[in-house]
């Protein structure tokens, strides 16, 4: 489905993405980590066409995306969320979600839209709230507010951006509850998190990146496990001391 | 009505449409400095089709504002990939590009041994289709209302529409919007086209209501006044820029205890809104709560009314 080779971008100096080989093949969840400033984000940014890649390709269900803009390979079924939530403040949940439905083909749009905007606000527990402005949401609801704003699109492909970021571990459970229960069947996730407990919850694959290179891909249990990515994530001399 | 009142309505009623020009842009999250060069651009288009070409007046408003719309579709390809205050300095620019080149602009015929058309600096006299024609200033204050009207009516079926809400998506998160699949660059210049199209209706009944025009009415200041017409009414309905244009003509230009303070109490009033109203007083908040908390207390009533029905009817039976 996503198929990516030899990804690299720089911003100036700066090598954000080396080298990079990843494919997601089927519906499921994949996890995607790694320390600050690894490169997941960017990743995610070049996949929905927000920055072009320094150079490699980006093909999506057979089709080279790599130099499309955002519009177009948004509309191939590609949604995504953001690290920090964006939203539409001045508009209430439900007109959030319309809003998602705008660019939708008209077949799509007119068939049963909003009952499944109706099914997602009930699903993701914002049912009560879908006529409040979306800014007066606390954060872990504006999270789901992005999670069902996605899904109201019928992604084949969906990118969650730390989707329990700041979140507290009962907020968190709900959410991995979501991804597994609202978001996961029928299509494939890219998830980026810190909280491995979530990830190794949910994913069958996890890939590993560091400066910029993937440095481990696999189950949860073996990557979680590795000596590199423990080095990683916590430093050379941890394991000894 | 007397001729004062006619004369403040009709103000009012044109520059109107330069004030919702600006709001159009305002809406998908642009700020131009710039409009005013489309009223311009419309008086005088206008102005030549019907005083030089003898083309009739709705011909002369429709030419007016189309040219106005291609003027701005000019506008809109080099300044798409300008943003924010970088897009506000462009705008600015072009506005004092056609008043300069309207200084210079020199087209005129003899009419009845007459010369007519623009000259210069000297501006665009003997527009006088209204005056020959025999058009009372109250039936020409009826057609700015009405071409009003239809202009709003034009705002509220976007609002309600996808277009509307594709317009509001680019205002709030550009990125965001983008990510829902839309086109930016589509939508950005067809607000543009739109908004240049309305500021030339503006501007082709201002020429023909004041028979003349001159170059330096189009300065920065009428760009300024268009802007803050809107953040002053407010953003939240497209009836908050005709408040401002009614509180600035209306009440700061017409009132003559306001006389020499007019730019003062404007200028004042735009400051103080900023800090407490940075987006107007019809702001999106006011609109949510008239559009919500007004209508559950009658959702509430009704369902009360149909809660109780089954029972009277119950009652009825027995």
């Amino acid at each position: 489905m996503l198929r990516i080779e030899g990804l690299s971008r720089y911003f100036g100096g700066l090598q954000a993405l080396a080298d990079v080989d990843y494919s997601v093949e089927g519906e499921g969840v994949y996890g995607l980590i790694g320390p600050n400033g690894s490169g997941k984000t960017t990743l995610f940014n070049i996949v929905t066409g927000l920055y072009r890649p320094s150079a490699g390709r980006v093909t999506f269900e057979g089709e080279d995306i790599s130099r499309r803009g955002p519009h177009r390979i948004v509309a191939m079924g590609i949604a995504r969320t953001f690290q920090t939530p964006r939203i539409y403040a001045r508009m209430t949940v439900r007109e959030n979600l319309r809003a998602a439905q705008h660019t939708l083909a008209r077949d799509v749009r007119l068939a049963g839209a909003g009952e499944r905007i109706d099914a997602l606000l009930e699903a993701t527990g914002l049912a009560d709230r879908r006529d409040e402005l979306a800014k007066n949401l606390p954060l872990p609801e504006q999270r789901r507010l992005e999670l069902a704003r996605a899904l109201a699109r019928e992604p084949k492909l969906l990118l969650l951006d730390e989707p329990a970021g700041g979140m507290t571990p009962t907020e968190t459970h709900e959410m991995a509850r979501l991804i597994e229960e609202v978001a996961a069947p029928g299509r494939a996730c890219i998830v980026i998190e810190h909280k491995m407990d979530m990830i190794a919850q949910l994913c069958a694959d996890v890939c590993v990146l560091n400066f910029g290179a993937k440095i481990a891909e696999g189950a949860p249990d073996d990557v979680l496990n590795d000596p590199v990515v423990l080095e990683a994530y916590i430093g050379r001399n941890a394991g000894a001391a | 009505m007397d001729e004062y009142t006619i004369q403040v309505l009709s103000n009012i009623g044109m520059f109107s449409f330069l004030a919702l020009s600006a709001y159009l842009l305002l809406m998908t999250g642009e700020i131009s400095f710039g409009q005013q060069a489309f009223f311009a651009i419309g008086a005088y288009a206008s102005g030549i089709v019907t005083a030089m070409w003898g083309w009739g007046l709705g011909l002369g408003i429709l030419c007016g504002a189309l040219v106005a719309a291609a003027a701005a579709f000019l506008l809109a390809w080099p300044t798409l990939r300008l943003r924010g205050l970088y897009f506000a300095i462009g705008t600015l620019a072009f506005a004092e590009m056609v008043r300069l080149l309207f200084e210079i602009f020199s087209y005129q015929i003899e009419i009845d041994g007459e010369l007519v058309g623009p000259n210069g600096s000297d501006g665009f006299r003997g527009v006088r289709y209204v005056f020959e024609n025999d058009i009372s200033n109250f039936q020409y204050m009826l057609l700015i209302y009405g071409l009003l009207a239809a202009v709003l009516a034009g705002f509220f079926l976007i609002g309600r529409s996808r277009l509307g809400a594709i317009f509001r998506m680019l205002g709030e998160d550009e990125l965001l919007a983008e990510m829902q699949g839309v086109n930016r660059t589509f939508y950005k210049v067809l607000a543009t086209v739109l908004a240049g199209f309305i500021a030339g209706i503006g501007g082709a009944l201002y020429i023909h209501l004041n028979t003349y025009v001159e170059p330096k009415i189009f300065n920065v200041m009428l760009g300024v006044h268009s802007l803050a017409y809107g953040l002053i009414g407010g953003l939240g309905t497209s009836l908050g820029p005709l408040l401002g244009v009614a509180i600035d003509i209306g009440l700061l230009e017409s009132i003559r205890i306001f006389t020499g303070y007019r730019m003062i109490v404007f200028g004042g009033l735009v400051a103080v809104l900023l800090i407490v109203r940075p987006r107007g007083l019809l702001d999106e908040e006011v609109i949510y709560w008239l559009k919500y908390r007004m209508r559950r207390p009658l959702a509430r009533t009704a369902r009360r009314q149909a809660d109780a029905a089954p029972s009277e009817a119950g009652d009825a039976q027995d």
